[in-house]
């Protein structure tokens, strides 16, 4: 079974949230409005989280793509009473949002914060439109939702290239913030395919993982040659 | 007074109700074990560390049988002791 | 069977065989915090948990706040009453029952207080289909239902004896009286099959009392976040309930004392000794604080002391110190003093101790999800009504179900009572007396040695 992961590269990467906005298109998360946003409410399955070390005028600033890490030991199924959120066979955190009872454990669990929560039943506009994606489910209100690595993408890609009589290829399965990159900072595949893109980067000596230390084990790796991360190489 | 009062009540002890008491003690003790049977089986069939489910099983369920005992101790030795 | 003892006892009957209008005003006051406790709940299930205070990351606040303090009070009850019954404490005798009765009513207020927290209450039977033994939300379900069912025993074998008093002194509701009676007549064999029953839950009822308290704990512990995952989470949380369920036994004594007119039975030395005991449990939480927090202080993790500097001078600051007034200064500073032990003295101190808990239980759960590890700003959380209204209302539901027990059921154990009148003098006067060296030869064994005594041989 292919163990899907991602490869973020820091010094590529620009900030300019792209991938923020794609994967809210693609995957039909809620705009909770300027007034929960104020909150903090606001639901934001791939996230650019500003980084700021130093004090001015020696102010380093660092912007990190951030979306569910899938961890290989991810604390969060750890906690999960009822199985709503467990670790499928292709590597990916899953999350049943029909089974979710919303106790949002989980989400107290994640040391990455990837985890969100549909406080209100915020309804996706664009169905109204016609604009959301019929590929993936939208969620009710009260449960927990996350990152899936565009999944539902895995899924078709699969079901073409059984059509077509083939082996799944790299090209047919990219999420939405990978596709979406003008940098094409962001690199998916499969990690113990040896030959992919994705697992020659993670072997790279830019490579770190976030928190490595917490024994998370996330598929998600960062690249960068600040060397203040030499601590954190994979 | 206490006479009269002792033979009214032994045609109320005799009465089926009484039997009400232990038997919805066992009936929620053994409805709490086949939960848990069940949580093993569903933590073994979904290959999700049925070792939580079974140690935790091993401690729960003799506290649980330990009170049903201890009620049904009291009851009956309630009630045979009348005298 | 020892029957009623009119004269001296029958004042125990009162608050069964009528309603004051002191009693009607009460529930009245506290139907109305539980009906505006149910309308904030009636917003919640309306429009999601939305209209909490609640948001990312601080996903939990108050309710499980409540939650955990709810059960952490539940440790009043039964843990007090079996371990002054274990240790023999003539003491206890007009307030086990007080104490027992907390436990079972608040255990329920505290589990509604998880359900109140769910995004989806009507899925909560997906607990029972497909639980997880590794989640310690499992551990608590069953944790809190053998402790429930334990206290429950607990409360309803030593009440045993009194429903039959109530059976054959009152009239009404007769037929139910009857029933929980279980054809109590009072034999000696009754009696021995009653306190052998009393005697195996007093201490089985202790470990599941620790059991539960820990679990409560693991929650928090068995996470990866800072100031959460420590070690001593378990030990904390259990001396934290017991300490505030000594606070809120003193409470409830104090106000069923006023209002039941029971200052006969209820002195002003049960006030003393318990807070002694409450002092004794002052301190030892302030120990367990300052090897929390010293431990994280000494090893200066970064993301450690992101939470330890929000608690200590940060926007947690007030709550933190607050706690740290009301647990350590307020009751070391009234109950060190025996002038100051006076009933009302015992009752601020534990006002304040159940305030402080609360706090604590807050500080807890809130700066750690407000100061998450990666590189976000720090959170404000700050609650609704709604949140403050689910409070209220647990509070007077509370209350209202205490209130309610004591209208069918005397809240003073007046068996024990009257058991204490005459054997529990006698037994108390032959076991300090087997206590003393004796003066008879060593051939003579000291049991029969005891009874063989006249009273001026013994140096006493």
């Amino acid at each position: 079974m292919p163990r899907w992961g991602m490869v973020i590269d820091l010094d590529s990467c620009t900030a300019c949230g792209a991938c923020v906005l794609a994967c809210k298109v693609e995957n039909n998360v809620p705009a909770v409005g300027p007034a929960e946003a104020a909150m903090g409410r606001d639901i934001a399955w791939m996230e650019i989280i500003p980084e700021a070390k130093g004090a001015y005028p020696d102010v380093r600033m660092r912007f990190l793509p951030r979306p569910c890490l899938h961890c290989d030991n991810p604390p969060c199924i750890k906690v999960c009473p009822v199985h709503a959120t467990y670790l499928d066979p292709d590597g990916i955190v899953a999350q049943v949002y029909e089974r979710c009872i919303g106790c949002r454990f989980c989400m107290a669990a994640c040391p990455y914060t990837a985890k969100y929560f549909n406080w209100h039943g915020y309804s996706c506009e664009r169905t109204a439109n016609g604009g959301a994606n019929p590929d993936v489910s939208m969620r009710s209100r009260g449960v927990v939702e996350k990152c899936t690595f565009c999944h539902h993408r895995l899924q078709k890609g699969r079901d073409r290239a059984r059509a077509e009589g083939r082996e799944l290829a790299p090209e047919d399965y990219v999420p939405a913030c990978a596709e979406s990159c003008p940098t094409r900072a962001i690199a998916f595949g499969d990690l113990d395919d040896p030959g992919s893109e994705v697992a020659r980067l993670s072997r790279s000596v830019r490579a770190f993982r976030l928190l490595s230390e917490l024994g998370t084990e996330p598929k998600v790796v960062y690249l960068t040659e600040s060397e203040e991360e030499t601590g954190e190489r994979a | 007074m206490n006479r009269e009062v002792r033979s009214e009540e032994d045609r109320r002890i005799t009465s089926r109700l009484f039997i009400l008491l232990p038997i919805t003690f066992c009936a929620f003790v053994g409805g709490l074990i086949v939960w848990v049977a069940h949580l093993i089986r569903v933590s073994i069939r979904m290959r999700d560390v049925p070792n939580a489910s079974i140690g935790i099983s091993l401690v729960a369920i003799p506290v649980f049988l330990l009170m049903l005992g201890v009620f049904n101790y009291l009851y009956w030795g309630l009630l045979r002791n009348r005298r | 069977m020892r029957g009623l003892d009119e004269a001296r006892d029958g004042h125990l009957l009162r608050p069964i065989l009528g309603t004051g209008r002191g009693t009607v005003l009460a529930m009245s006051v506290l139907g109305a915090g539980v009906l505006f406790g149910a309308l904030s709940y009636g917003k919640q299930l309306r429009d999601g948990l939305g209209v909490t205070g609640l948001n990312q990351p601080v996903s939990w606040g108050f309710y499980v706040t409540n939650f955990v303090f709810f059960i952490g009070i539940s440790h009043a009850g039964t843990l007090i009453s079996a371990i002054l019954r274990l240790t023999k404490a003539e003491w206890r005798r007009p307030i086990t029952r007080m104490a027992e009765v907390i436990t079972v009513m608040v255990l329920f207020i505290g589990a509604g207080n998880i359900l109140v927290d769910l995004g989806r209450p009507d899925r909560l039977l997906n607990v029972i289909r497909y639980g997880r033994y590794q989640s310690p939300l499992l551990w608590d379900a069953t944790s809190i239902s053998a402790y429930f069912t334990a206290s429950t025993l607990y409360l309803y074998i030593p009440l045993i004896p009194d429903i039959a008093i109530l059976r054959d002194t009152v009239s009404r509701r007769r037929w139910f009286y009857r029933l929980l009676a279980l054809g109590w007549t009072g034999t000696p064999r009754q009696h021995k099959v009653l306190e052998r029953s009393m005697g195996i839950m007093a201490i089985l009822v202790i470990p599941i009392a620790i059991s539960v308290h820990s679990v409560v704990s693991f929650v928090f512990s068995m996470t990866l976040q800072p100031m959460w995952h420590s070690t001593i989470f378990g030990p904390y949380f259990v001396v934290g309930a017991i300490f505030s369920g000594i606070a809120a036994l003193i409470i409830a004594m104090a106000i069923l004392r006023r209002a039941y007119r029971l200052e006969a039975y209820v002195k002003p030395i049960h006030f003393d000794y318990l807070s002694r005991l409450l002092l004794v449990m002052s301190l030892l939480w302030f120990y367990f604080t300052f090897a929390e927090y010293l431990t994280g202080f000494y090893g200066h993790e970064p993301e450690e002391m992101k939470v330890f500097w929000s608690k200590f001078t940060g926007s947690y600051a007030p709550f933190f110190w607050t706690m740290v007034v009301c647990n350590l200064a307020v009751p070391v500073g009234i109950l060190s003093f025996r002038r100051l032990r006076t009933v009302a003295g015992c009752v601020v101190a534990s006002c304040a101790v159940c305030a402080g808990m609360w706090l604590e239980r807050f500080i807890i759960v809130a700066p750690t999800l407000a100061n998450p590890r990666l590189g976000y700003a720090p959170q404000t959380y700050l609650p609704s009504w709604v949140e403050v209204g689910e409070t209220v209302g647990c509070f007077s539901l509370f209350i209202l179900l205490y209130l309610v027990f004591t209208k069918f059921f005397p809240i003073v154990s007046i068996w024990e009572i009257q058991e204490g009148r005459t054997q529990g003098v006698e037994e108390t006067v032959e076991r300090v007396r087997s206590y003393l060296p004796d003066t008879e030869p060593a051939s003579v064994p000291i049991a029969a040695g005891m009874r063989a005594l006249e009273p001026k041989e013994v140096p006493l």
